[in-house]
């Protein structure tokens, strides 16, 4: 049966999506803002600029100073930031009901008028933090630079998704202002967005304020690609081994699937949580509690829509326990899993789970929102978050085994290693 | 590219807020049951919590409670541990169980279709666990290998120093949770089921159900579910007091890694619980001013003038009793010096007092950030259960957040000098070699450098 969220929709004439969706249960408002670009739309030699970008909208605008934008949203009780990922950019935040208007003015100001403020040194400032974002995320964290190492070996050179978001630190030194300048021109625009609001507003009042903030920034459309070409699985196993002073040997095993949003990959979502995503999946039964040669074991599928989306299960390696052998016994139940499909009580269990994180995930304001943005920037149609559930109900247990057999065979891994150097000797 | 930009809007004040208050009613054994109704929220979050002082741990055989709880739901009188997960899963429910220094806790969230069974399955768990020997063996070995994985996370192994200096050796809070290594070896099943026997029962037990009730009747479900759980053998836990401060002045601890890229830096005092004589509500807003945000005192420096740091954050750490006011974050390793000099100067100076600005905004900020933080039933649930911890009255938020709305420049002033004397304990996770001498110029206080 759907889930019941209200859902209203309007373009207006400069091309900006606008949803509102009437929640009343608390007295704020949600603004939620999807600019349709993403690390996967950077060009070789500019990694990482999509998320130094991000970080330069919230060191001015025309009419807005540096930091301006938190100081004086936090100051009338709103709680706010903004992410980058492969496929979008997202900028948010949570008000009371009050100072709406408030949080539309500053937000018009910094994706209507962003260039008129920025400068070398807001630049250099924020190339200087994201550089300690990348030490303290990746470089200063054991395995921290492992999923890296999972997209570069999943998808080809030059693929949108081969390199990370966080990029490379040699590409943000190369990074000018005519970069920001083009960059802007080119994927902030009204007919590249969606602007959701979701809280304590009708239809009515929400789309006359934003048609009133965001009505006057004129249109200027450029060409916006589809999607790359559509991948199909690895053909031959891709290797990538490390040496580092690690806890545990820790395995990332990879693959590719298919797009997100299809029945397809749907079915191979379920069938990655059958084998590792939950506490009773079979590989957590057979590593973790039967031969007990692995600590840990997690499943997780990653949908994206650029002809491709990715799976991985990561394993933590028991001390005394053979890297080698953890990873033949996962692949003998990858392969007995593409034979026998999903058990009855591993399908209820993968269903049952995804419903109760999609429903807790929807009943946050501020998710929901991200939610409605993200289905109507990505999927084009918001109404979606409210038969996601029937959608993956739908999947038959025979599609789940196919999806298995056809994208989770051995020879199509990609298998991360990260290892403990032989020689530390270390005791606590 | 826009006609004339339109004037910046005014604000108008948000309207008068209450934390929700719940309907009370007592179960035939003795648990305290709160149902928060949350319209519209659809899945169920239910919150356990039997009182316990961690005190009450054999010296020898610390983790013990932390090991108790993770080995709830491995295996109990009717499943095995590969039975009792599929059983949760195939109910939707999560079910999580951790141990403060107050209360043992028993946490689960479920789609509200599946409530009976998931409170069942919470009776069996809290009641009936088996502790089977190899599944003890498996959860005390996965607790030494991530006591290994938290030595290898900066944050981590700098939290841990930390709280071994802030603390007098005698008291447990000096000493993790989880236990150590040598006392997580020296654990067997038969500790595990004593201290399961002794601590877990539900006399002063509090349940916390929060979430869209309509068409339950909450009392009678939650009788069915746990009104068999009995426990002739629970002790009454100690009183849980706070912990004596090592004292003993500022010095400087440097954890060292060789060749770090980043240095975590910590500066910590103990700092008040939130049943604080002269009232909580100026910590959260000192937090704000202080290390709250970007703009904030310490990141408007380290982070937005001198890029010396992703961000660093400043805040009141409240525990069942006593607490802590902790600074931390990383900073690139060759600004570490100068990153430690300003933030303890920044720190110091803030004893001086606050603007005007600082103070209208940290209270607006606190205040009618409210609505929004306790908005889902898991937020409304998990502050339920801490005011059952920590023995506060059901409308602590909404007194305290009235409060908040009177405070001045000298309650700040008074109520961070308090805590901030001067004397910190500071904990560096990272090169000793090349730090080392920088650190000791900043003259702070003695410099002790120990190995990873």
């Amino acid at each position: 049966m759907p889930l019941d969220y209200p859902i209203h929709e309007r373009t207006l004439p400069n091309g900006l999506r606008v949803v509102v969706s009437p929640d009343t249960s608390v007295p704020n408002v949600t603004v939620n803002i999807w600019v349709g670009v993403g690390s996967r739309h950077e060009v070789v030699g500019r990694t990482g600029f999509a998320h130094l970008f991000e970080h330069l909208m919230f060191q001015g605008s025309r009419n807005v100073a540096s930091g301006e934008h938190f100081e004086a949203l936090m100051a009338q009780g709103g709680r706010l930031n903004a992410t980058t990922w492969f496929d979008r950019t997202n900028y948010f935040e949570t008000v009371p009901k009050g100072a709406l208007e408030l949080a539309l003015w500053l937000e018009v100001d910094r994706h209507g008028h962003l260039l008129d403020a920025v400068n070398q040194a807001n630049l250099d400032n924020q190339r200087d933090v994201v550089k300690e974002e990348k030490r303290q995320r990746y470089d200063n964290q054991p395995y921290g630079n492992a999923l890296i190492d999972v997209y570069a070996a999943v998808f080809p050179e030059g693929h949108p998704y081969h390199h990370s978001t966080i990029g490379s630190m040699e590409d943000l030194d190369a990074a000018s202002l005519e970069d920001v300048h083009a960059f802007f021109r080119r994927h902030y625009a009204p007919d590249n967005t969606v602007l959701t609001l979701c809280g304590d507003i009708t239809p009515d009042d929400g789309f006359a304020l934003v048609e009133r903030y965001f009505g006057p920034i004129a249109p200027h459309p450029e060409p916006r690609r589809g999607p790359v070409d559509a991948l199909m699985p690895l053909t031959a196993p891709v290797r990538v081994e490390r040496r580092e002073e690690v806890p545990n040997d820790r395995l990332h095993i990879a693959f590719r699937l298919p797009v997100d949003e299809t029945e397809e990959f749907a079915a191979a979502s379920l069938a990655l949580d059958a084998l590792g995503g939950l506490a009773s999946s079979r590989l957590v039964r057979r590593l973790v509690r039967k031969e007990q040669t692995a600590l840990g074991v997690h499943a997780t599928s990653w949908g994206f829509v650029d002809g491709v989306s990715l799976g991985f299960v990561v394993v933590d390696v028991a001390t005394e326990a053979d890297a080698t052998s953890v990873e033949s016994a996962l692949l003998e139940e990858f392969e007995r899993f593409a034979v026998e499909g999903p058990t009855e009580a591993e399908l209820e269990a993968a269903l049952a789970q995804a419903e109760r994180s999609w429903l807790s995930m929807l009943a946050s304001q501020e998710e929901r929102a991200d939610a409605l943005s993200h289905y109507a920037l990505l999927h084009g149609e918001p109404q979606l978050i409210n038969t996601h559930l029937d959608r993956l109900r739908a999947v038959t247990p025979e599609q789940v085994r196919a999806a298995a057999a056809q994208w989770l065979r051995p020879e199509s891994r990609a298998v991360v290693a990260y290892l403990a150097e032989v020689d530390t000797e270390e005791v606590a | 590219m826009s006609a004339a930009a339109l004037p910046r809007p005014d604000v108008t004040p948000p309207e008068a807020w209450a934390f929700p208050m719940p309907s009370e009613s007592l179960t035939d054994n003795g648990i305290r049951v709160l149902s928060y109704a949350v319209p519209g929220q659809y899945v169920i979050s239910l919150r356990l919590v039997v009182p316990l002082s961690l005190a009450d741990e054999p010296l020898d055989r610390e983790g013990v409670a932390v090991m108790t709880a993770r080995l709830l739901d491995e295996g109990t009188a009717q499943h095995t541990s590969d039975e009792f997960a599929e059983l949760m899963e195939r109910t939707g429910m999560v079910l999580g169980a951790s141990v403060t220094d107050g209360a043992l806790s028993v946490d689960v969230d479920v789609p509200q279709r599946f409530l009976p069974q998931a409170l069942d399955l919470m009776r069996q768990a809290l009641a009936e666990p088996a502790f089977p020997e190899a599944e003890v063996r498996r959860i005390l070995r996965s607790r030494l290998a991530e006591i290994e994985q938290e030595r290898a996370s900066a944050p981590h192994r700098g939290a841990r120093e930390m709280t071994s200096q802030l603390w007098a050796s005698s008291e447990r809070a000096s000493r993790p949770t989880g236990g150590t290594v040598a006392s997580i070896r020296a654990l067997t099943r038969d500790d595990i089921v004593e201290f399961h026997r002794a601590h877990v029962g539900p006399r002063g037990a509090t349940l916390v159900v929060a979430g869209d009730l309509t068409g339950l009747d909450v009392p009678h479900v939650v009788e069915t579910g746990l009104g068999s759980w009995h426990n002739s053998s629970h002790v009454e836990p100690s009183p849980v007091r706070a912990p004596l401060p090592a004292g003993g002045g500022t010095r400087v601890v440097l954890v060292d890694r060789p060749g770090s890229v980043q240095s975590e830096l910590i500066v910590a005092a103990p700092g008040p619980d939130r049943s604080a004589p002269s009232g909580w509500e100026p910590y959260p807003v000192l937090s704000f001013i202080v290390g709250g945000s970007p703009s904030a005192r310490v990141d408007a420096v380290l982070r937005e003038d001198k890029g010396y740091t992703y961000g660093i954050r400043a805040g009141f750490r409240p525990r069942a009793r006593g607490g802590s006011f902790v600074t931390s974050g990383s900073v690139r390793a060759d600004a570490t010096v100068d990153a430690l000099r300003l933030l303890v100067d920044i720190l110091a100076k803030a004893r001086e007092g606050f603007s005007d600005r600082e103070i209208r905004s940290g209270i607006d900020f606190v205040v009618q950030t409210a609505p929004g933080r306790y908005a889902t039933a898991d937020a409304v649930a998990d502050e339920a259960s801490a005011l059952a911890i920590e023995h506060l009255p059901l409308d602590f938020q909404t007194r305290t957040l009235q409060r908040m709305g009177e405070l001045d420049d000298e309650r700040l002033r008074t109520a961070y000098a308090e805590v901030v004397t001067g004397e910190w304990v500071i904990v560096v996770v990272g090169d000793a070699a090349s730090l080392r001498d920088g650190i000791e110029g900043l003259e702070l206080g003695s410099v002790t450098v120990v190995p990873n």
